[in-house]
């Protein structure tokens, strides 16, 4: 249970939520209409679910919690790509499926999440999710380690963000058993949304990592200017800062730091493909001048969704502005570098 | 004069004229003699070279024709003769006697299944057998039965009258008797098609063997329609064959037996049927022996080689000269391979590939109607004149004008169309009658539907339980009224329809029957006729989904056709009226380019009663036409110019301005804005609808063969200008494919064969000693052009076939060719070397852009559909002919023009433009202004404005995307693309769709996966 009744309506959540830049959200009201009227408000759904609010809260209110069980069971206001995502979610949850045959014998497990079904349908954002995979595969080798590649359901972040607990459940019952069988003692995955999910959602008992924790360890050199943009799932949500940053630093990387970053970086605009709109294209417009200003010819995330949605923004047909930089997850970007022989 | 055009035979030719007729506002009359439309696409499985289903794109075309207001079918009928003079014409057609009321006949089936006797069956090439009342395939249109009075028990002997008494409308009537009406039309447009060659005469081909098959025989066994559902078997023992050999040109190229026309299509379809052969069973061995493979089209080559490489099929150049039937009935092949000698080769099945002979039909009416044939037996034309035949006013078009595939026969459909309504544009809209509707009622708040329940005859109540179905849906939610129907089709249900919709004010329609394909427009006529807005009617396909597929299941698909009904239901409820709106449009054209092509489509355009614009670029009209200096027939280019300029400055609704430029367009069908700069001056320009007629140009053959080095070499081009001036030249050699056929340019020229013969043939009559030689790797002289080859040869040009790999060197005064057929070196004593370049896409670039239309990869542009839209592009409302769309010879040009004419005047001749009602509509508020809808649209719908948003603390300025209802389909793409979820598609939208899975879903009780299928029980 969150614990809104510590909420004190002081507001300092809504001025500094990002959602409030753009539209007339207000997280306070939203706690003070559920907590004292049990009102639901439609702000339940504007929330990017960003966590600086509860990050900044005095009284410590729990508000994704909040937005989380308020969400439980309720239809949302409108999922972008027509739901399609969720859609998969859904009946992957209702397919029975056996359990697949090891794929080895390694205690660790790679997850490469769903960046196979983002290739199968986000076509306009130029995007090459399935990347990701194979870079991390490859770094991973670099530093000698033989992962399982696990073939498991979709982890169900979008899914119980949504407010669909009961399919989250079963995707999870899916992936715990699929888990256990492995036998793996450590699940690594190049999602920061799947970090976070099996991270704080899942109890497995086994270490959970995200993929930039291990780059550091790589001895590239590399000598290029970057900037890094914090996913809010990694960050605020695991706070997971210094190892991205570390992993382009100690590979002889100069990172050029945004306006806001860490704890205070601003939201990609999208989080568990909700509320794709003219609201949060401009904050992604925001965030992309922050990018622009540092001067730095990439911009590196460590999540497949802030990375699908900066490179949206890129390719609209008439561009909003013309950005003269490549959005670049963190992996792939290593893995170029050491193809190059760095 | 009147308004209205009989289009006799209802091939597709017949039924793109009839269309084009009927959209321009005339009655037309479309004749077919057999008991459907289609003719012999409709036999064929798959077409070249996309391989796109030929049913598949046909079908909707029929379906079109049945129900275009304007057109009457006469099908089961033949025209006995036609008389009369342009604008007046009588044709005299007999109504052959079906023993079938076709205004009972619901087409369910019920009597074939019953009848006892068979015959063979014609559709399927003889290779199978239907019933003596039949329809003779699944999508046959009309959709009504026919009686084989040959076979038919009761009108041979007088017995069994099974169908009479099965029939539950009544619609069988051993007494009907063939009648012969009088039609009084404007025009005529014959489009009598074909024959296929019977080889049978041949009989060193050993036809009478059950394993040697005809073409068209193969081509059903490949279809799934066909007598083996495709799966190619031998007609002897059922088994599959190993090798299969094609024999080309059976019944073609053979001056023997009177046939010396190539039959155009025999190398294309040898090679389709050949790759999907493959497709279907890997582990064939197929061989084509042939002559010369003609694959002179737009992609032909491609196709051919993609067939070599890609599916391993062998292409011997060599004729086999007879079948061989050997111990056991074995088949084998003797030919001469060129390099290693005779060889005799095994085959399990011969196809042979048989050619398109005149249909009789073409002759009797033709000696009937005093109409002239050419040498061949087609309608005679003449290269100016492709579709206008020795009788003013009587048009041909398609194969009964010569061989040619089915984009050329379409186009020249078109292009008869144009014609006819040019003589008539007088008359246009005099004898067609507009629907009127009553106003359509007040709804009530909530869904009132009412369900119809069709037992199709026996077709779905002998498996689906009907009265179940019926019942189930009463308890649906909405469902105000639910009911059986033997026939929902039948009129008699159309009055019931209306009378329980007033009776039980019932606000939405659901029919339970059969594919919405077929009956949609039907129903959605009866709720309007009944004051409900067309859109608010569902149709649930419980025949094609359930019945016909589950036969043997009658339970399981009783509960599927209650889910289908459901989700119906379901999806009803949320219908909401929608209208198509009426825009006005801009009644004149553009022309871009004035050469042939575009002073042709010009003419045709302003003789249809049109304002049209001609821009060129040049200081003069005549394109490419103006550096010629002889035409195959022996006329003179500069004559024909004369003419047709004189006709183009001569008519009033033609503006031409020359060294201009198009420079801006916005706006969509009917309504177009352009910028012309001519002068230095940039001039608005309105109009409806355009056509792009820019041409193509002369490859320059730089650095090959010594051209520009060697000033002895020259194009064939700048050869044509010197023999307009004379030449003293004794030995010329002429080599073909420069520049083509290779791997930067992988297409077939295929003017350029035609050409090379052509002046060979002058060369040798102006001096029948020089020493002509030809170096070629296939003579592409396709169709009736074969008789230049024929003539070329006659008169001593010499032909020396060379291979790709091994091309001849020219070297001073000489060229160097490896004869294939010596296998040895040859040098030929040269004073002039003739280089046979293809034609190059042009600036197409520029066009392109400026309508958004797209180009092939050879940046000629790119058709909307390769076989049935060769002149239109998918963005309506823009046109495309002559060597802009891909190489082409004159009168095919020409043809093209008109063609392309006929189909901007479809629209010109428009009141209004009327858009479709279920279009997709942008919520505003909602979208992104990502593009990605602009990007999905094939049609150019959707176009992006800027806004300023205020959000906030944040302003920043994006685009919007809306939506143009004119140029909508209503297709969802843009729907299902778009991320924000902001556009719907009306009658399609997500809600509605997901109200009928959420209705079907409640049904679902578990879902699995099984040995990699999802299993689902319900």
């Amino acid at each position: 249970m969150s614990n809104v009744q510590s909420c004190y309506q002081c507001g300092k959540c809504t001025s500094i939520c990002p959602m409030r830049r753009v539209s007339k959200t207000s997280p306070r009201s939203s706690i003070y209409n559920a907590n004292v009227y049990g009102l639901e408000t439609q702000d339940i759904w504007t929330c990017l679910t960003c966590g600086l609010c509860p990050q900044e809260c005095l009284q410590q209110v729990d508000f994704l919690s909040f937005i989380r069980e308020e969400r439980q069971g309720k239809q949302p206001l409108s999922i972008a790509h027509l739901g399609v995502f969720t859609e998969l979610a859904e009946l992957s949850s209702r397919l029975n499926g056996n359990i697949a045959a090891k794929s080895g014998d390694s205690k660790i497990g790679f997850f490469p999440g769903c960046v196979d079904s983002l290739d199968l349908f986000l076509h306009d954002v130029k995007t090459n999710f399935g990347e990701i995979t194979t870079s991390s595969v490859k770094l991973l080798d670099k530093l000698g380690m033989k992962p399982q590649v696990l073939n498991m359901k979709c982890c169900g972040h979008d899914v119980l963000w949504q407010g669909k607990k009961d399919v989250f459940d079963g995707l999870k019952a899916y992936n715990k058993k699929y888990i256990k069988e492995s036998g793996i003692d450590t699940l690594v995955t190049s999602c920061a949304e799947c970090y976070r999910t099996f991270s704080k959602d899942y109890d497995l008992g086994i270490k959970v990592v995200h993929t930039s924790q291990l780059w550091d360890k790589l001895g590239l050199k590399i000598n290029q200017d970057v900037t890094y943009h914090d996913p809010c799932r990694l960050g605020r949500h695991m706070g997971e800062y210094d190892a991205p940053r570390k992993a382009l630093t100690a590979n002889g990387v100069t990172l050029k730091e945004m306006e806001h970053s860490k704890e205070k970086a601003l939201c990609c605009g999208v989080s568990n493909f909700m509320n794709c709109n003219e609201q949060t294209k401009a904050l992604r417009i925001a965030r992309m001048n922050e990018a622009e200003a540092t001067g730095a010819k990439t911009l590196i995330t460590t999540c497949s969704k802030c990375l699908a949605h900066f490179n949206c923004l890129k390719s609209e047909k008439d561009a909003v502005k013309k950005y003269n930089f490549d959005v670049v997850d963190l992996s792939v970007f290593l893995a170029k570098q050491l193809e190059a022989g760095k | 004069m009147k308004g209205s055009v009989a289009v006799v035979g209802g091939g597709i030719a017949g039924i793109q004229a009839a269309l084009d007729l009927a959209d321009s506002g005339f009655k037309t009359y479309l004749i077919e003699s057999r008991p459907s439309i289609g003719g012999v696409m409709s036999q064929l499985d798959k077409t070249f070279p996309t391989n796109d289903c030929a049913m598949c794109i046909l079908s909707p075309k029929l379906v079109e024709t049945a129900r275009h207001p304007n057109i009457e079918l006469l099908a089961y009928s033949d025209v006995k003769s036609i008389s009369g003079k342009a604008g007046d014409f009588k044709v005299k057609v007999v109504k052959k006697a079906r023993y079938v009321d076709e205004t009972k006949c619901t087409g369910c089936g019920s009597c074939t299944e019953k009848c006892p006797s068979k015959v063979q069956d014609e559709y399927n090439a003889g290779m199978s057998k239907h019933k003596s009342i039949y329809i003779p395939f699944a999508q046959a249109i009309p959709r009504i039965a026919t009686i084989d009075a040959a076979h038919c028990l009761y009108l041979t002997k007088g017995k069994c009258g099974v169908c009479k008494k099965v029939c539950g409308p009544k619609a069988v009537d051993y007494e009907q008797k063939d009648t012969e009406i009088e039609l009084n039309v404007g025009s005529v447009v014959l489009a009598t098609g074909f024959k296929p060659f019977d080889p049978s005469i041949l009989k060193n081909y050993r036809f009478d063997h059950p394993d040697v098959i005809t073409s068209l025989q193969f081509e059903r066994l490949l279809s799934a329609s066909g007598p083996t559902q495709g799966h190619v078997t031998k007609q002897s023992d059922g088994k599959v064959p190993k090798n299969i050999a094609f024999i080309q040109c059976v019944g073609s190229r053979n001056p023997h037996i009177d046939r010396k026309h190539c039959s155009s299509v025999c190398c294309m379809y040898a090679t389709k049927e050949s790759i999907i052969a493959k497709e279907h069973d890997p582990e064939l061995n197929i061989t084509i022996f042939h002559i010369d493979i003609r694959a002179y089209g737009k992609n032909f080559e491609e196709f051919y080689n993609r067939a070599q490489r890609e599916y391993g099929i062998k292409y011997i150049n060599s004729r086999p000269p007879e079948v061989i039937v050997g111990a056991n009935n074995a088949l084998s092949l003797k030919y001469e391979d060129f390099s290693t000698g005779v060889v005799t080769q095994d085959f399990d099945l011969i196809v042979l590939s048989i050619g398109l002979d005149p249909a009789d039909s073409t002759r009797a009416l033709a000696q009937s109607s005093g109409i002239a044939l050419d040498d061949f037996g087609n309608i005679a034309t003449s290269i100016e004149s492709p579709v206008e035949s020795s009788v003013a006013g009587i048009y041909v078009c398609g194969v009964a004008q010569g061989p040619k595939d089915i984009p050329d026969t379409v186009a020249q459909a078109s292009a008869a169309a144009s014609k006819a309504a040019a003589l008539l544009s007088g008359e246009r809209g005099t004898l067609i009658k507009e629907r009127k509707f009553p106003d359509e009622k007040q709804l009530s708040p909530l869904p009132r539907i009412g369900v119809f329940v069709c037992h199709c005859g026996i077709n779905i109540g002998s498996v689906v339980n009907v009265p179940g179905v019926v019942e189930y849906a009463r308890t649906l939610p909405g469902v105000a009224h639910a009911r059986e129907m033997l026939y929902a089709c039948s009129s008699d249900s159309q009055a019931a329809i209306k009378d329980a919709i007033a009776k039980n004010d019932l606000n939405r329609v659901v029919v339970a029957s059969c594919t919405p394909r077929t009956h949609e427009p039907l129903f959605q006529n009866t709720c309007r006729e009944a004051g409900l807005n067309p859109y608010l009617f569902e149709l649930a396909n419980i025949r094609e989904h359930c019945s016909w597929v589950h036969s043997k299941e009658k339970e399981r698909a009783t509960e599927k056709a209650k889910g289908i009904v459901q989700m119906a239901v379901a999806k009803s409820a949320l219908f909401q009226p929608l209208y198509k709106q009426q825009v006005s449009l801009i009644n004149k054209a553009i022309v871009l380019g004035g050469g042939v092509a575009g002073m042709t489509a010009a003419l045709d355009i302003a003789n249809n009663g049109y304002h049209v614009t001609i821009i060129e670029k040049e200081k003069e009209l005549g394109g490419m036409l103006r550096e010629m200096t002889e035409l195959y027939d022996g006329k003179k280019p500069a004559d024909v110019l004369k003419e047709l300029i004189g006709k183009v400055n001569g008519n009033k609704n033609i503006n031409v301005i020359n060294e201009a430029k198009l420079l801006k367009v916005e706006g969509y069908l009917g309504n177009f804005k352009g910028v012309v700069l001519a002068n230095g001056k940039e001039l608005a320009l309105d109009f409806g609808a355009a056509v792009v007629a820019t041409g193509a140009r002369n490859l320059e053959p730089s650095g090959l063969f010594n051209y520009g080095k060697d000033p002895h070499v020259v194009t064939q081009a700048q050869f044509e200008k010197m023999l307009g001036k004379g030449i003293s030249a004794n030995n010329i050699t002429m080599i073909q494919c420069v520049g083509a056929r290779n791997k930067e340019r992988e297409y077939c020229g295929r003017t350029c064969c035609v050409d090379a013969v052509k002046n060979a043939i002058r060369i040798k009559k102006a001096n029948s000693k020089a020493n002509v030689f030809v170096l070629y790797r296939d003579m592409r002289t396709y169709g009736v052009m074969e008789k230049l080859y024929e003539n070329a040869r006659d008169l001593g040009v010499i032909f020396i076939k060379y291979e790709a790999d091994n091309p001849p060197k020219v070297q001073g005064g000489s060229v160097l060719v490896h004869d294939h057929m010596l296998n040895q070196d040859i040098e030929l004593a040269s004073d002039l070397v003739v280089l046979s370049t293809p034609l190059v896409a042009g600036e197409n670039e520029e066009i392109n852009q400026l309508f958004k239309i797209p180009l092939d990869r050879n940046k000629f542009f790119l058709e909307a559909h390769p076989k049935l839209r060769p002149v239109d592009f998918a963005t309506d409302g823009i046109f495309l002919c002559g060597s802009a769309q891909a190489p082409k010879l004159m009168d095919e040009a020409i043809s093209q023009a008109s063609a392309a004419a006929s189909r901007a005047c479809t629209i010109l001749s428009r009141k209004f433009i009327e858009t479709e009602g279920a279009v997709s509509v942008v919520n505003e508020a909602k979208c992104i202004g990502c593009g990605t809808c602009v990007t999905v649209c094939p049609y150019n719908a959707p176009s992006l404005y800027d806004v300023t948003v205020n959000v906030e603390e944040v302003t920043y300025t994006t685009n919007k995307s809306k939506i143009n209802a004119a140029s909508c389909k209503g297709c969802g793409s843009c729907a299902a693309a778009c991320p924000a979820g902001a556009i719907t598609a009306q009658h399609f939208s997500s809600k509605e769709i997901g109200e009928a899975i959420d209705a079907f879903d409640k049904g679902v009780k578990s879902i699995s996966i099984e040995k990699g299928f999802v299993e689902m029980t319900v």
